[in-house]
């Protein structure tokens, strides 16, 4: 008995280092600037710290004081210069913002820029009750669909039919003090949240970097559960599956983003989409940098489909596919999901395809775990 | 002729071998145990994991184990109280039983926390029932001097041994397979995960690495129970079982089965050695109860018989259950049909993503689920993979919307899963209405094939 397992040691010490060296071998023959400094994670997070998130957020608080300040502007002399100043600035910022959407982690996870940002579709009804009353509060759960973006929206291109009846609102009509002042409190509600998570970045961010492990609790692991639960949630769904009804057959036109600009829903669509390619990827926020991403880790590790593909890179031409299927889609989601709605059930079918990708694939490779609970690995 | 001698004679299992080793080994388990229901309550889980879910993913065959709410907290206090008692062989049978019914009732709530060591528990308990642990180093011997016994019979702390070197080489045996041993898989994936740890962080940066845990690993589990029996190597072997549970430790968040392993490891040790030892800690220690006379432990001739049928049957059953995958088609890895109860420890990465959608049959309304609204995150991530899970799941779909109004509901469900390293396939055919679908041992013939191979056991 003895005799055999000397035996066996002494086989799995030659065929360790014969393995090794084939393995070896393979590697540096398929991947020869693999590294394993990709595997830094600390490096990872300040990249994605200061190459995007820092740089998006500083950029989208520029937009939204913009807006802030247009708004002003609008308010104290509602005309067509002013109407048409402040429509830009919405249109601009709210572009911006499908590049910060993704980063629901960290400080933003308890402040949640998007609930005073984006939640679509909005309540007119909410939002003239508001009006009239005076006396609401935009910080109570129930009034989330009364501001942010698809407010303004509202209030600045869907309240009526030509340009000259929306003025009316904001000059002659009885209630144009109260309706200016609502439009000011949601954008400076907007500023004062951004400029929150702003600050509580410049102190987190050091935490930030320095939890690189891979826990539940853990940097990468919170990023990444939030990127990905937005890609899936907020993009996936919200821009285009629920809209067209991929899941429960019914399209449901009122529920596109941007509902009262419809020729924006696209561009917002496709923003976001560059964006989550931009992150994925790491090339930065400004595609200043080239710092290590997602990709460069999931390079390293290096898992392949059946036929040698690298997972990380499957990844990338997914998107890519998605993201010019839907930067050729015309017309515009909201009428496109009724008059053609087999082409944006395609678009949808395309997005899905990246989620298991995602949600499977790079969580997998990641080695990120879901529980602080104990766990054999089975 | 001494009762000892007389025992001399006896076949190679009835001969007697001090009690010291089995009653150390006692007084550890029960410690540990205790100090394990501990740790589960003050970290919150009894709460998280046994009161707040909505919903419970029973065993095949033990749905009547149900939550008991609040409750809950009474029986971890009873399955503490009787870990504690078991360790100090206080009302030893009663205590031994008392743990062994409430640690295992734990376990069967929710197969979602099914752990290979929890189940290593439970065996253990079952079998230290019937076993004379109580007649050394106990306060029942304290009380009543009559049951203190110096010798018990070999097969006794044999017994556990042999459980220990069944969990041993089947984890072994398990890992014969081409992802562990020529891909290095799943550890290729999990030891970079861990690259920020002080020290040997680095290393794990490594494939070679991966190839060396793993092939140590294989290698460790299928000798380390014979070097542990043999003299000549026995502390060598312990230094390995040391060096390798408390690396694991370290690399994986597995809590205290390094440490359970460590010490139930002891029971190798030579008893007469364990003996000298409490002999001389009973000179220092002389509050201590330790066996000093030539009594050996005798079990009636009736009660012999019925737990050698007893013994022989559950160490059968042991021996072939980890072998029953080999009665349904398909890659035990993906189908998981014959996974569980068969020490197949870290050998998976495994993930998936369950999209279920519910169609009301007769209006064809459907809707998409959203799992978090009715599973723990735990509960999803287990779900999603593993096809008992999934059946259980559409069940509980169809009972709520069923409940709220949709008659009679379908429920379709797209799987996509991934196994270490592979890229994520369709696992199941979603046009499948799997609420109509019963468990059973039988194949799941719904699950999608395997799109590669593993070969090996």
């Amino acid at each position: 008995m003895m005799k055999n397992l000397l035996k066996s040691v002494l086989f799995a010490a030659l065929f360790l280092p014969t393995t090794m060296l084939l393995h070896s071998c393979k590697k540096t023959t398929e991947n020869p600037g693999n590294s394993t400094d990709n595997f830094d994670r600390g490096a990872l997070l300040s990249n994605y710290t200061e190459g995007y998130i820092i740089p998006a957020y500083n950029n989208m608080e520029n937009k939204i004081s913009d807006l802030q300040s247009k708004v002003a502007l609008f308010a104290s002399s509602p005309d067509s210069a002013s109407l048409s100043a402040v429509r830009l600035a919405w249109r601009s910022a709210y572009i911006t913002w499908q590049g910060v959407d993704l980063l629901e982690f960290g400080p933003d996870e308890s402040i949640s820029l998007r609930s005073y940002f984006n939640i679509y579709p909005t309540t007119p009804s909410k939002i003239n009750a508001n009006i009239t009353s005076g006396g609401y509060n935009l910080e109570e759960f129930g009034n989330k669909d009364a501001q942010g973006f698809p407010a303004l929206d509202y209030l600045l291109n869907g309240i009526a039919g030509t340009d000259s009846e929306i003025l009316s609102y904001y000059t002659t009509d009885a209630e144009a003090a109260k309706r200016k002042q609502y439009m000011k409190d949601i954008a400076d509600k907007m500023l004062s949240k951004i400029n929150a998570v702003k600050i509580a970045w410049e102190t987190y961010k050091t935490d930030f970097v320095n939890n690189t492990a891979t826990d539940a609790n853990s940097s990468i692991s919170i990023m990444t559960n939030a990127f990905v639960l937005y890609y899936e949630r907020y993009l996936r769904a919200g821009k285009v599956g629920l809209p067209v009804g991929a899941l429960t057959g019914v399209a449901t036109p009122e529920i596109t983003e941007s509902f009262y600009t419809p020729d924006l829903c696209n561009e917002l669509a496709i923003e976001a989409l560059n964006s989550i390619e931009k992150f994925y990827t790491g090339t930065g926020y400004n595609n200043a940098t080239d710092g290590l991403g997602y990709k460069d880790y999931l390079t390293t590790i290096g898992t392949k489909d059946n036929s040698n593909v690298l997972i990380a890179d499957i990844i990338s031409s997914e998107l890519a596919e998605a993201k010019s299927t839907l930067s050729t889609f015309s017309p515009n989601l909201k009428q496109g999901i009724t008059s053609d709605r087999t082409a944006v059930l395609n678009i949808y079918q395309q997005l899905q395809d990246v989620v298991p990708l995602l949600k499977v694939d790079l969580i997998s490779a990641l080695g990120i775990s879901i529980t602080y609970t104990d766990n054999d690995g089975d | 002729m001494t009762k000892a001698n007389k025992a001399l004679s006896k076949t190679y299992l009835e001969q007697p071998i001090p009690s010291a080793a089995l009653a150390v080994f006692r007084l550890a388990f029960g410690l540990m145990l205790c100090g394990g229901v501990i740790r589960f309550w003050l970290r919150g889980w009894i709460d998280e994991l046994y009161i707040l879910p909505k919903h419970y993913f029973h065993y095949y065959g033990f749905e009547w184990v149900q939550p008991l709410g609040q409750y809950t907290y009474l029986l971890f206090f009873i399955c503490g109280i009787s870990a504690l008692f078991f360790a100090l062989g206080l009302f030893y049978r009663l205590s031994a039983v008392a743990l062994f019914i409430s640690f295992t009732y734990i376990e069967l709530l929710d197969k979602t926390n099914y752990l290979n060591h929890y189940y290593f528990v439970s065996l253990v308990l079952f079998l230290m029932i019937w076993l004379p642990a109580n007649v050394n180093l106990s306060l029942d011997g304290a009380m009543k001097p009559t049951i203190v016994r110096k010798y018990i019979p070999r097969w006794t702390t044999g017994s556990i041994r042999l459980m220990l070197a069944i969990v041993y080489c089947y984890a072994g045996l398990a890992k014969l397979n081409s992802d562990w041993l020529v891909h290095a898989m799943p550890l290729k994936l999990w030891l970079p995960a861990k690259n920020d740890l002080p020290l040997v962080g680095s290393l794990l940066n490594y494939v070679w690495v991966a190839y060396a845990f793993s092939w140590f690993g294989a290698v460790y589990d299928l000798s380390i129970p014979l070097l542990l029996l043999n003299r000549k190597t026995r502390r060598y072997a312990f230094v390995a079982v040391v060096v390798f549970h408390v690396a694991t430790a370290i690399l994986f968040p597995i809590g205290m089965f390094p440490y359970i392993m460590i010490l139930s490891t002891l029971i190798f040790f030579d008893s007469k050695d364990i003996d000298r030892i409490l002999m001389a800690c009973k000179k220092r220690l002389n509050f201590i109860t330790v066996a000093n006379g030539k009594e050996m432990y005798t079990f009636a001739p009736l009660q012999k018989k019925a737990l050698r049928a007893l013994f022989i049957c559950f160490f059968t059953i042991q021996l072939l259950l980890p072998w029953r995958y080999l009665l349904t088609p398909g890659e035990l890895f993906w189908t998981e049909e014959g996974y569980r109860f068969s020490w197949r420890v870290m050998l998976m990465e495994k993930m998936g993503y369950a999209q279920f959608i519910v169609k009301d049959s007769s209006t064809g309304k459907q809707i998409a689920v959203n799992n978090a609204d009715f599973l723990t995150p735990n509960q999803e991530k287990m779900m999603a993979t593993q096809p008992d899970f999934l059946l259980q799941f559409a069940q509980i779909l169809y009972n709520y919307y069923s409940q709220y109004g949709m008659s009679d509901p379908e429920v379709y469900a797209t799987v996509y899963v991934s196994l270490n390293g592979r890229r994520s396939t369709l696992y199941t055919d979603s046009s499948v209405d799997l609420s109509k679908e019963k468990d059973s041992f039988r194949h799941k013939t719904w699950i999608l094939d395997f799109k590669d191979k593993i070969y090996g056991l």
